[in-house]
């Protein structure tokens, strides 16, 4: 297969790619079955975005965005150093080379009169931008591997990406190495572009296997002085024109004292088109993958940017907000980033879910903006990974690619209440920022009633028993001051929650010194039932106030972590 | 003095003004702040759900401040008591300390007890004293009447949080009495502003906010100044709510201890981030500088009993 018949492949594949991911912008996201988001016009509505950011005043924010986030990676540069440069050596190196050398035919050629690739400054250049990008890579593996203590996840995705770079840098290296030494490509050189007789050319051989790194079968032993003197003559009358000395490409130059191996068992002729294949193949590969890993970053990252500069996360018309969600899905990169400076990342360590870390929530998340079914298991260690979270918006205000996590996150979790159970989390002070945003309202409430419902059915409270109470024991907790109670009620007497109802024991189910009358003759279950622990205020007034130390507030914990305990066994059952 | 400052998950993003008029204000005072980066949450919110996913983060935040040879500052109440009961459940629990130890060491981190962890109204009146404050007051208020809320989890339970005495607070009233403020009494000033039940269940919450606001109101109250995170979010932002729903009838603006004494030390109202409180408009400003006026020489006779910490 040739050159044309490889690149025209990828092509193709690559343009079928990029439209199925651009069709996934316009017609998947996150939000309610039945939202209007889904049947207005995606596709018009992003275009008259587009247009009216383009025509009006905000075309300067388009502008400083592109200088400020696209080429200098602002948000990156404010975050990590180490990461900016990486990605600044990978990126300016690589785009310099595609332009410089991949596309020089038509690049290059248009704006230097006088390019060849064989003359400095652009032998010397191709070189330079090469070791660049393999400085960032070797960054960005470093990276990696010293990140993983705080959470960072690496996926195959992640490591082919550099690895695929890594093959396109390095098999240029070595192709040009190759063709340095190589002797048959020295040969059709002289032949096609000097003209020597039989003399001059073993001069000028000894010139360049003393000076450019040529591995001739005619010199086993460096050559004379003498003759490398007089190649030195006719490499100025023959080659100094259009070929600079091979030791300007440094890297290259470099490759020639390793290639030297392979000829003995290869041929030079071999050798050379085995790298050239290497290299044109790792090239052709990322741009068919472009469209289907991580690499598509390159196209949604910097649209992603822009829209966050342009509309500062707050997109007016619901259809141009899943188009953003969507965009933003898939300008992930999987940095990790977000989970590196995740504020619940204790809780990730403790409950083991992964999901708890924001950069694996928003690779998961694109299966359920896809649609695609997720299982029980699954679903339920989602929505925990999704009520997990402190809402302290780092992983939003430190992501590179500018994705609206939080949103995506909140949008995700009463999204999924739609066909999972509510998670239990939802009673705990995760809940607190929720409320205060006042978002979602109708559906958080009624997540709650779901829950409450569960308890219902879960704990019996103490109207139910028609029979005598159970004095038996069935546990008491690892708190035993509730041993000192001697009934005077203060607890009760004090509590602001108590005082707030007209008829307290209806309300609550159980006051607070019956909570622990109920620890008292061995019924825990009946206190983990009473709605009162869950209507603590947490003031901690009644175990300040007791007289005997009972510490009231500090068993009410106990008893929430158990009732959920329990409930969550119940329902894994 | 230098201290590593614990901002919490609320404050970077929510109540940034508390975060810079604390830092300006010890900064005239010649105390440090360290922003570190690796702290994660207290562990307080997901203390419902289980006891030790509560604690661990907090031995992790102490862990994190002994590697930097720091000690920290809190701002924020229920993040003070979550890394108290840290400190706590590692001195004296050791079967706790030792599984907790073992999550930490997957990260190279260890936490030996050393890292003391200080209340923000603490370092100043104990670290930088009354004295210090005093004499780098440029103006105190004439005619200011403050409902001061302390906040549960600074208080209590006392023998985990070592803050002060849990009756009778007196380090929060004699720094307020530093402004000239007169701090006045009022039924809900140790009380609980709500937060802990806001989604779980807001119409108790609500209810525990409007208690305060009418309480604070009915005893003369111009301005609240709540000194925990949680107790601001519910009286700066929670309020409006309330008063868009006509639960209550006048807002009750809220004012934060590092601003009020940041004007009393000369620093410039938009440094201190006073409009950044959403109770705030452009009339209380000018009203709070029209009622500053020169430093009383006289000194106020305040309750200044120093009350052993019951431990």
């Amino acid at each position: 297969m040739n050159f044309n018949i490889l690149l025209g492949l990828s092509v193709i594949v690559c343009l079928i790619g990029l439209f199925i991911r651009f069709s996934t912008w316009f017609s998947q996201g996150i939000a309610p079955s039945g939202s209007p988001a889904f049947s207005e016009s995606r596709v018009g509505a992003a275009i008259k975005g587009v247009v009216s950011t383009l025509l009006g005043p905000r075309i300067f924010l388009v502008i400083k965005s592109f200088f400020a986030d696209l080429l200098f990676l602002k948000r990156t540069f404010d975050k990590s150093y180490l990461r900016w440069v990486a990605h600044i050596l990978i990126f300016t190196g690589f785009i310099l080379l595609l332009l410089m050398h991949a596309l020089g035919a038509i690049v290059s050629d248009s704006l230097f009169a006088n390019y060849q690739p064989t003359l400095n400054p652009f032998l010397f250049l191709r070189n330079l931008f090469g070791v660049m990008v393999l400085a960032g890579l070797a960054l960005a593996i470093y990276r990696r591997f010293s990140s993983k203590p705080q959470r960072l996840r690496n996926y195959p995705g992640d490591w082919a990406a550099l690895v695929i770079i890594a093959a396109i840098i390095l098999s240029g290296f070595f192709l040009e190495g190759t063709k340095m030494s190589s002797y048959s490509t020295f040969t059709r050189m002289t032949e096609e572009y000097g003209s020597l007789d039989e003399e001059e050319t073993l001069a000028l051989e000894a010139y360049w296997v003393a000076q450019n790194g040529l591995v001739s079968p005619n010199f086993a032993e460096s050559p004379s002085a003498e003759l490398v003197a007089a190649g030195k003559e006719q490499n100025g009358y023959n080659c100094i024109d259009c070929h600079a000395s091979n030791r300007s490409a440094f890297g290259g130059f470099a490759a020639t004292k390793v290639v030297g191996g392979f000829f003995s068992s290869v041929g030079d002729a071999a050798a050379v088109s085995f790298f050239y294949y290497l290299h044109i193949l790792a090239c052709f590969t990322l741009l068919a993958w472009l469209p289907f890993g991580k690499m598509f970053h390159i196209v949604a990252a910097p649209l992603s940017l822009l829209t966050k500069r342009v509309t500062n996360d707050t997109v007016s018309s619901p259809a141009n907000g899943l188009n953003t969600q969507m965009l933003g899905l898939s300008a992930c990169t999987h940095c990790g980033a977000c989970t590196v400076e995740c504020s619940s990342s204790m809780f990730y360590e403790y409950f083991d879910n992964d999901f708890i870390l924001p950069s694996e929530k928003v690779q998961y998340l694109k299966n359920l903006a896809a649609g695609r079914p997720i299982d029980r298991q699954t679903l339920k260690r989602l929505q925990e990974g999704l009520y997990i979270c402190t809402s302290c918006d780092r992983c939003t205000t430190v992501c590179p690619s500018g994705i609206n996590l939080k949103e995506l996150f909140v949008r995700s979790r009463y999204v999924l209440l739609e066909n999972g159970k509510p998670e239990t989390a939802l009673l705990s002070h995760f809940s607190f920022p929720l409320a205060l945003a006042g978002n979602f309202v109708d559906d958080h409430l009624k997540a709650l009633k779901k829950v409450t419902d569960q308890f219902k059915d879960c704990f019996k409270s103490l109207a139910d028993f028609s029979g005598p109470l159970n004095l038996g024991q069935t546990g008491s907790g690892n708190n035993e001051s509730y041993r000192g109670c001697y009934s005077c009620r203060r607890c009760t007497n004090i509590c602001p929650v108590v005082r707030s109802f007209d008829n307290p024991s209806e309300e609550l189910g159980l006051l607070p010194h019956q909570i622990i009358y109920s620890l008292g003759i061995g019924n825990r279950e009946l206190a983990m039932g009473s709605k009162m622990i869950w209507s603590c205020s947490t003031c901690y007034l009644c175990q300040e106030h007791c007289p005997n130390e009972v510490q009231l507030c500090d068993i009410f914990y106990g008893l929430k972590n158990d009732a959920i305990n329990k409930l969550e066994a119940g329902a894994s059952v | 003095m230098k201290y590593a400052f614990f901002q919490g998950c609320n404050i970077p993003i929510r109540i940034k003004q508390y975060a810079e008029s604390t830092k300006r204000v010890l900064q005239k005072l010649g105390v440090e702040l360290e922003i570190v980066d690796q702290f994660n949450c207290c562990g307080y919110p997901a203390r419902n759900v289980d006891e030790t996913a509560y604690i661990l983060p907090s031995v992790r935040n102490l862990a994190i401040a002994q590697q930097r040879g720091l000690d920290i500052m809190v701002v924020c109440n229920c993040c003070f008591a979550s890394l108290q009961k840290a400190k706590n459940v590692m001195e004296s629990d050791t079967g706790l300390a030792e599984k907790l130890t073992s999550f930490l060491s997957k990260e190279g981190l260890s936490y030996s007890g050393k890292t003391q962890v200080k209340h923000f109204l603490t370092v100043l009146h104990q670290d930088v004293g009354v004295d210090t404050i005093k004499k780098n007051l440029v103006k105190q208020f004439t005619d200011l009447k403050i409902s001061l809320i302390h906040g549960c989890h600074i208080l209590r339970p006392r023998e985990i949080t070592r803050f002060d005495d849990s009756f009778v607070p007196g380090i929060s009233e004699d720094l307020l009495a530093l402004t000239g403020a007169t701090s006045l009494d009022w039924p809900g000033r140790m009380e609980c502003c709500g937060a802990a039940l806001a989604g779980i269940n807001d119409e108790l919450s609500q209810k525990l906010l409007c208690e305060k606001i009418t309480g604070a109101q009915l005893a003369g109250a111009e301005y609240i100044t709540p000194v925990c995170a949680y107790c601001h979010l519910q009286f700066d932002t929670a309020q409006q709510r309330l008063l868009a729903d006509a639960k209550i009838k006048k807002q009750l603006p809220v004012l934060l201890y590092p601003q009020l004494l940041g004007l009393c030390m000369g620093l410039d109202q938009s440094s201190l981030g006073i409009r950044e409180n959403s109770t705030i408009d452009f009339s209380d400003i000018t009203k709070l500088q029209a009622l500053l006026g020169p430093v009383e020489e006289k000194k106020k006779k305040k309750s200044k009993k120093k009350t052993p910490v019951s431990a």
